[in-house]
């Protein structure tokens, strides 16, 4: 057999091809064997971490899957957890509200009556000020009026009474004085 | 002083006026002497000063008189203010003003015009004071300027006032 593989390569000219397209026989028996070799130290060596690799990446992918599963029920927890939270503070926000409401109007129904309480002191106090003022200027009219009346009323009179009206106040006293007043 | 000795000064001017035969006169000009020494504070101050000499005294006094009163009248003011008793000469006076009205049967009615009355005006105001009164009055009447016009008479215990003066305070009030 080694003969007749030997014929063979003497028989012919290795630069003149027998097919266009296929190799030559020996290429495709050394080739073959070749692969056969590469293949199989491939199987042999490559195959084992080639399995324990995607082993490993299976279980990443599953531990990964796993935990993409827990970090969805934590979320689902807590988005149950915000709902509930959410709930609470819209009640907490309302009662809140109605809290400071029913305080605002206490405060402003207290401000009204503190502030009406205050107008009608003022007005009062205005209009005692305003009386006392009046009576103040009144009596103070009054008592210079008088004043002055007290001085000239007096010189007025002396200086219009003569002899002749002073004896006619005298002889009306003796008249009337002697009718028995 | 004291009322007893007033009434005792009163009742010695009043004898010696009497044993003169002046009473009227001298009580009417007494009454005046004393109104105007009431009115009239220097005279008071003067005549009662005991820094002055009493003869000095005595001689003002009959000075301010001489020409205006009786010499009786003259020397009884002088002898008051010789005795040191002058302040008390209104009182001695109107004391023997009253006697010698009661001697008369008479109200002392003393009234205050700020002008003189005629002996016709006196007459008749005596006549009307005794209608009102009930008895016979001794008219003394006072020159007052102050009174202004119109006539106020006290007659015992009663004021008939109707003066001008009396009129103005009123109305003063009234103001």
């Amino acid at each position: 057999m080694i003969n007749r593989f030997g014929v063979l390569l003497a028989s012919e000219d290795p630069t003149i091809t027998h097919h266009w397209l296929l190799p030559e026989t020996a290429e495709i028996v050394y080739g073959g064997l070749a692969s056969v070799i590469v293949i199989g130290a491939l199987v042999k060596f490559a195959g084992p971490m080639i399995k324990k690799s995607f082993n490993a990446r299976t279980e990443k992918i599953q531990k990964e899957l796993d935990d993409a599963a827990g970090a969805k029920v934590t979320a689902d927890s807590d988005a149950k957890n915000i709902r509930a939270a959410l709930g609470d503070i819209a009640g907490e926000r309302a009662r809140m509200l109605a809290e400071a409401d029913t305080q605002a109007a206490a405060v402003l129904n207290e401000g009204r009556v503190r502030i009406t309480a205050e107008v009608a002191e003022l007005e009062a106090k205005a209009e005692a000020d305003l009386n006392s003022a009046r009576g103040r200027s009144s009596d103070e009219l009054r008592a210079e009026i008088s004043l002055l009346a007290s001085i000239a009323t007096p010189a007025v009179v002396q200086a219009t009474l003569n002899d002749q009206t002073k004896n006619e106040l005298i002889e009306s006293f003796i008249s009337s004085v002697g009718a028995g007043r | 002083m004291s009322t007893v000795k007033i009434e005792a000064y009163a009742s010695a001017l009043f004898e010696i006026a009497q044993a003169d035969g002046t009473l009227a006169l001298v009580e009417d000009e007494l009454f005046r002497v004393a109104r105007a020494f009431e009115s009239n504070e220097q005279l008071r101050n003067t005549l009662s000063d005991s820094t002055i000499p009493a003869d000095r005294r005595q001689q003002v006094a009959e000075q301010l008189l001489g020409a205006k009163a009786s010499n009786t009248t003259t020397q009884l003011v002088s002898l008051v203010v010789g005795s040191g008793q002058v302040r008390d000469l209104p009182a001695i006076v109107d004391s023997l003003v009253k006697r010698a009205s009661s001697e008369k049967q008479q109200e002392v009615a003393e009234v205050r015009s700020a002008v003189a009355l005629s002996d016709d005006q006196k007459t008749r105001l005596a006549a009307a004071l005794t209608k009102v009164t009930g008895k016979p009055v001794n008219l003394k009447v006072v020159i007052d300027p102050s009174v202004l016009g119109g006539l106020v008479a006290v007659v015992g215990d009663e004021v008939i006032d109707d003066t001008v003066r009396t009129r103005l305070d009123q109305l003063k009030t009234r103001i």
